[in-house]
């Protein structure tokens, strides 16, 4: 089998993150800020040490303004339902996955708040970052409250110029989130050099953690307002009062945190940190542009943005549905995703034909023997659903 | 569980994360701390965490939990001595 889905969960994980994920569960899974005894103060030592690596990677001064929930998901959940009030306008990007789309859709529809989308595609003979800037201009109105996008595409190599965002926004006045499930462990992200209020991340992707666990950060200017809580219970401290703690990170944090998947996490952080987000980057790039020269020639096969740097080949193949391409592929052992990714808006912006696209994204552990192999893969593929 | 031979300062700091940053904070500077629950009597909203140390080293704990912008509350714990 070789595993070309790396931008759903990353495969294989790391050994660091097999060994630590085991050795949580067999010698340290206690219940951590529950109790006093050694393996609760085991399980709250791993925690926190993830906390300070997450701060140290996203360049954060204090770790307690890292928060852990479900997953990214969960994060953008949080921030787009509590930070946002009756009467707010939010700009999202044309790229955006249902996690951004759909609980601001959901909040629209019931009359709550607006937004609208900023395009993010323009002709080459532009230069995106500030046609992006320009449209964000002409989009805001005197309610916008946050502008919310993803700093790098799940379906196309294509990624935000985040710095320029965040610097528009933070003139403004205007709260700035980005989803960096994708980006994440691949692509350094500065808390404070890119002006980011909320920060929402997976552990199971560039992070190489397990699924379970998700990042929050929160950005370090004293104005930032919180967001409210959506879960409410038990936190370890103050256990009287009726309502959540008000300190970070523990007012997000209610109910137990999964220890296991933090520690998996912790271990993946640590193992970027020592590879280098732009080393592990830049092996994947080569690895994409590599699958593109070995797809390029195929016919009635279409790259989507062949000429773009990033991690992830978006293609189709005239009149064959994505998902019948990825199910022939997956037959002759390959693992790629074919359908839309649970990104509808960006399909639509990338213009990818009815029957979707199919999505490969490898590893920098991808071998040319096995890129050789999926090319070749991928041309029995359509010789065979085409029948040419 | 470490043991001081005097008597010993509990810094009362709340949740175990504040409580293990401040301890981290301690850690930093060459002083040796540890994370305790606080005792109903020190903290009577439910349950909190700080951190307990040697009480030879409370001004300079104090100032460096200042400089670490962790809110605290001293007491004094009996000790083995």
């Amino acid at each position: 089998m070789i595993y070309l889905d790396n931008a759903a969960t990353s495969f294989p994980k790391p050994p660091s993150v097999i060994r630590a994920v085991s050795d949580c569960l067999r010698l340290s899974c206690g219940n951590p800020g529950r109790g006093s005894h050694a393996l609760s103060r085991a399980a709250a030592e791993t925690v926190f040490s993830c906390r300070e690596r997450a701060a140290t990677l996203f360049d954060l001064s204090d770790p307690s303004r890292v928060v852990f929930t479900a997953g990214a998901t969960a994060s953008i959940n949080t921030v787009l339902k509590g930070i946002l009030r009756p009467g707010d306008h939010v700009l999202i990007s044309d790229l955006e996955h249902n996690s951004v789309f759909r609980p601001l859709s959901r909040l629209a529809a019931s009359g709550q708040i607006s937004f609208d989308l900023f395009p993010t595609r323009f002709p080459p003979c532009q230069n995106a970052d500030s046609a992006i800037l320009s449209s964000l201009e002409g989009l805001i109105r005197p309610n916008t409250r946050l502008i919310f996008c993803t700093h790098a595409s799940n379906i196309a190599p294509i990624r935000l110029p985040i710095r320029s965002i965040g610097a528009f926004c933070r003139k403004r006045g205007i709260l700035f989130g980005v989803d960096a499930a994708q980006s994440g462990g691949h692509y350094p992200i500065s808390m404070k050099q890119d002006r980011i209020d909320y920060l929402c991340l997976p552990a199971h992707k560039g992070l190489r953690g397990i699924p379970g666990a998700g990042l929050l950060l929160f950005g370090e200017r004293p104005d930032l307002p919180l967001p409210e809580t959506l879960t409410e219970g038990g936190s370890g401290y103050a256990s009287f009062d009726p309502g959540m703690p008000s300190e970070l990170p523990e007012r997000f944090e209610a109910g137990t945190l999964p220890v296991p998947a933090i520690a998996g996490l912790s271990a993946g952080l640590e193992w970027v940190l020592q590879n280098g987000q732009e080393a592990i980057a830049s092996a994947i790039e080569e690895r994409v542009r590599r699958l593109g020269e070995l797809l390029s020639g195929i016919p009635r096969l279409r790259i989507f943005l062949p000429e773009a740097e990033g991690l992830i080949l978006l293609f189709s193949i005239d009149g064959i549905p994505s998902e019948a391409a990825a199910g022939e592929l997956d037959r002759r052992g390959f693992c790629v995703r074919g359908g839309f990714h649970c990104a509808p808006l960006a399909h639509r912006a990338l213009g990818t034909p009815e029957g979707g696209a199919v999505r490969v994204s490898p590893s920098e552990l991808l071998t040319d023997a096995e890129a050789e192999a999926f090319a070749k893969g991928v041309r029995e593929t359509v010789r065979l659903l085409r029948g040419d | 569980m470490t043991e001081y031979n005097e008597y010993s300062i509990f810094a009362l700091i709340g949740s175990m994360t504040q409580a293990m940053r401040a301890e981290r904070a301690l850690a930093c500077a060459g002083l040796r701390s540890e994370v305790v629950k606080a005792t109903p009597s020190e903290y009577r909203r439910g349950c909190a965490y700080g951190i307990l140390f040697s009480s030879a080293e409370e001004r300079i704990a104090a100032e460096i939990l200042r400089n670490a912008r962790v809110r605290f509350r001293f007491f004094r714990r009996g000790g083995s001595g």
